[in-house]
C-alpha cells in the first residue's frame, strides 16, 4: 500500500531563532510518498517550525532538507517559488484573504503558475477557475465560491484554505493544528477532507495535531517532538500510557475528542 | 561537528550581549544624570536667582560661565550616576534597590518638575495685570463686537476665497496618493527587512520623510511662496509635501500591522514579493488608507487656511489683508465662514470614515 519513495528528506536540522530560542536541535525524519504522517508535542516544541523549514518559510540554521531527492535548504529566489509550487500548507488561524470572495481565495492558490501581470489583475485562465471550482466541490462548498472569505464559518474557511492548497496540484500537504482553532465536531470533519485529499488524490500528507484521538484515527505513523528533538517514532496505536507521558509530561492526562 | 558549537553558542551570545547592554545603558543614564544636573543648575541660577532674587532685567551672560557649570554637572552626574542612586539610573532601570536610591531619585524628579513649571512661568511672562487692565479690555470688546456684528458686504469673495481653499486642500490630498503609497511600501519595514539594499532604501527614505515632516506646512508655504509665487498654487505645494509626508508614516506604519498570517499562506503558494503583497498585503490596507487620506482632506481645509496668512492664496490670505487694514468686522465674516466649513468638513469626513469601516 504505501510505497517507500522518500518525498522529503530532513537530516540533522537546527533552527535558532534571532531571538535565541533554539526551535530544532537536531531534527531527521524522513517523508514517505503516500502517507499520513502526523507530528504531534507540547506547544513550543518545534512542531510548527518543523513544517516552515520543510517549504523554507523559515530558512534552518543548520543541517539540510532536500525535497525529491533535490536540496532546498538555502535555496532562494525563483528556484524557492517553483518548489513551494508543489508543495501546499494550512494554517491553524485559515489565513485566507478576508475582503476577497472564497472563488477568488482558492483561485490564489495558482499564484506560483501565473505570470505577475495576469494575476494581479485578476486575469484567470477559464480552466483555471473550472479548477477552483472543482476543488470546492471536493472539499463540499461550492454553493458559498462567490461569499466573502470571512462571512464563512471557521470549518468552512479552512475547507477553503484546504481547496485554495489543492489549486497548486502539490505532491505534499503541510498542515499546521489545522482543527486547533474549531470545535470537535468540525475538527474530525476536516480531518476526513485530509483523509481524503491524501486516500483519494494521493497527495502526501504532514500534519501537526494536538488530540490522540484523532491521531489514532488518522495518522498512518507518528513523530513525537519533544523540545526540539524527536522521542518517538512509530505506528499511532504504539502511543501507549508511558510514551504518553514521556512526550507530554508526567502531569499530562489525555482527554478524548469524537 | 555542528551541534555542540550550536548548543553553546546561542546563549553565551546573549549574555555577553547582555553584559554589553548594560555598559551602553550605564553610559546612557550617566549622560541623562549629567544632562539633569547641567539643566537645573542653569535654571537655579538665571530663573530663580538673577530674575526672582536679584530681580535684574537683562540676564548676565558668559560662555565660561556655562562651561564651569557644566563642568560641575559633569562632575556630580557621574559620581550620582556611577553609584547607581540617580534619576537617569533609574529611569534607564539600573539603580540600586534601596531606599537611599528610591528616595535620591524621587525627591530630584520632583525638583525637576517644579523648576521647570517655575521656569516656564518667568519665560512666559504671565500677568493677570495685563489680563484684567482696563485698557485691555476695551479693546477687548471693541473686538468682540466687530467680530460678531460681520460685515456681509464682502460675503462673494469670501465665497469665492474659501471655495478656492477647499479646492486646494482637495487637489493637494489627491495629488498626494499615488506617490504616498510607493512611499510607504517602500518605509513599511516588514517589507524591506530582506536585504540589505532594501533595507538602505528603507533606512534613508525614513529620514527624509521625518524630516520633510518635522518642518511644518506654514514654512514649506514660505519656502514655495518665494519659489512659485504667491497665490494658492504655493500653498498647495506646501500642502501636498506635507501630506505625503504625514501620511507615508500612517500608511507604512498601517502596512506593519497587518496580520502576517496570510503572507505565509500566500508565500507558501510559491507567489512571487509583487504577488504576496497584492494579494495578502493590500487587502487588509485599503480601508486604513481610504480613511486616512479623507481625514488628511479635513486636516488639509484646516491647514490651507493657515498657510494662507504667509501668502498660500484662499481664505486665509483674504482674512490676512483685513486683519492687517484692521477692518474688524470683514475678519469677523471670514472667523464665522471658516468655522462653518471646518465643522461641516469635520463632521462630513467622520461620516464617510464611519460608513467605510
Amino acid at each position: 500500500m504505501m510505497s517507500s519513495n522518500v518525498l522529503v528528506e530532513v537530516n540533522d536540522l537546527h533552527k535558532v531563532y534571532p531571538s535565541g530560542t533554539h526551535a530544532l536541535k537536531g531534527v531527521s525524519l524522513n517523508v514517505y510518498e503516500g502517507e499520513f504522517l502526523v507530528v504531534i508535542g507540547l506547544s513550543g516544541s518545534g512542531k510548527t517550525t518543523l513544517l516552515k523549514c520543510i517549504n523554507r518559510l523559515e530558512e534552518p540554521t543548520a543541517g539540510t532538507v532536500k525535497f525529491l531527492g533535490k536540496d532546498i535548504t538555502h535555496i532562494k529566489g525563483k528556484e524557492l517559488r517553483e518548489v513551494r509550487t508543489q508543495i501546499g500548507m494550512v494554517f491553524q488561524q485559515f489565513n485566507l484573504i478576508k475582503r476577497m470572495n472564497v472563488l477568488n481565495n482558492v483561485l490564489a492558490g495558482k499564484l506560483g503558475y501565473m505570470k505577475t501581470l495576469p494575476s494581479i489583475l485578476g486575469n484567470f485562465p477559464p480552466q483555471c477557475i473550472e479548477e477552483a471550482m472543482k476543488n470546492l466541490d471536493i472539499v463540499g462548498i461550492r454553493e458559498y465560491a462567490y461569499e466573502r472569505a470571512d462571512k464563512l464559518s471557521g470549518g468552512q474557511q479552512q475547507r477553503v484554505a484546504i481547496a485554495r492548497s489543492l489549486m497548486q496540484s502539490p505532491k505534499l500537504l503541510l498542515a499546521d493544528e489545522p482543527v486547533a482553532s474549531l470545535d470537535p465536531a468540525t475538527s474530525n470533519s476536516i480531518m476526513q477532507y485530509f483523509e481524503k485529499v491524501n486516500k483519494e488524490l494521493g497527495v502526501t500528507v504532514v500534519c501537526n495535531l494536538h488530540f490522540l484521538s484523532l491521531v489514532r484515527r488518522y495518522a498512518s505513523r507518528v513523530i513525537a517532538l519533544k523540545s526540539g528533538e524527536i522521542v518517538f517514532e512509530g505506528l499511532p496505536h504504539e502511543i501507549d500510557e508511558a510514551w504518553f507521558k514521556k512526550i507530554y509530561g508526567e502531569e499530562a492526562e489525555e482527554v478524548e475528542i469524537r | 561537528m555542528l551541534e555542540p558549537e550550536l548548543e553553546i553558542h546561542p546563549k553565551e551570545k546573549i549574555l555577553r550581549k547582555k553584559k554589553n547592554q548594560e555598559k551602553i545603558d550605564l553610559v546612557k543614564a550617566i549622560l541623562l544624570d549629567i544632562f539633569f544636573v547641567f539643566y537645573s543648575i542653569l535654571v537655579l541660577q538665571r530663573a530663580i536667582y538673577f530674575k526672582v532674587i536679584l530681580d535684574l532685567r537683562e540676564l548676565p551672560f558668559a560662555w565660561s560661565e556655562i562651561v564651569l557649570i557644566l563642568f560641575i554637572s559633569a562632575i556630580i552626574g557621574t559620581i550620582w550616576g556611577y553609584s547607581r542612586t540617580s534619576l537617569g539610573t533609574k529611569i534607564m532601570g539600573l539603580s540600586r534597590e534601596t531606599k537611599f536610591a528610591k528616595l535620591s531619585a524621587e525627591i530630584f524628579a520632583w525638583t525637576l518638575f517644579n523648576l521647570t513649571f517655575i521656569a516656564g512661568w518667568l519665560v512666559t511672562k504671565i500677568s493677570l495685570i495685563d489680563l484684567f487692565s482696563s485698557e485691555g479690555i476695551e479693546g477687548a470688546n471693541r473686538i468682540f463686537h466687530a467680530l460678531f456684528t460681520p460685515e456681509f458686504g464682502i460675503f462673494d469673495d469670501a465665497l469665492f476665497a474659501i471655495i478656492e481653499t477647499i479646492y486646494l486642500a482637495l487637489i493637494a490630498t489627491l495629488l498626494s496618493i499615488p506617490p504616498t503609497l510607493v512611499l510607504s511600501f517602500l518605509t513599511a519595514r516588514n517589507l524591506m527587512k530582506d536585504n540589505v539594499i532594501a533595507f538602505s532604501i528603507y533606512y534613508i527614505l525614513r529620514i527624509v520623510l521625518n524630516f520633510v515632516r518635522s518642518i511644518e506646512p506654514l514654512i514649506w508655504a514660505i519656502i514655495f511662496s518665494v519659489w512659485v509665487g504667491i497665490g494658492p498654487y504655493a500653498g498647495m505645494i506646501a500642502l501636498l509635501v506635507h501630506t505625503i509626508a504625514a501620511n507615508a508614516k500612517l500608511y507604512s506604519e498601517a502596512i506593519e500591522s497587518i496580520e502576517e498570517g496570510p503572507v505565509d499562506a500566500i508565500e507558501a503558494t510559491g507567489a512571487n514579493k509583487l504577488q504576496v503583497i497584492w494579494y495578502a498585503v493590500v487587502p487588509q490596507i485599503v480601508l486604513p488608507f481610504l480613511s486616512f487620506t479623507i481625514y488628511r482632506w479635513d486636516i488639509n481645509v484646516r491647514m490651507a487656511t493657515v498657510i494662507g496668512l504667509v501668502g498660500g492664496g484662499g481664505i486665509g490670505t483674504m482674512l490676512m489683508q483685513y486683519q492687517g487694514l484692521a477692518q474688524w468686522h470683514e475678519v469677523g465674516l471670514i472667523v464665522i465662514m471658516i468655522a462653518i466649513v471646518v465643522w461641516i468638513m469635520d463632521y462630513i469626513s467622520a461620516k464617510i470614515r464611519e460608513a467605510i469601516y
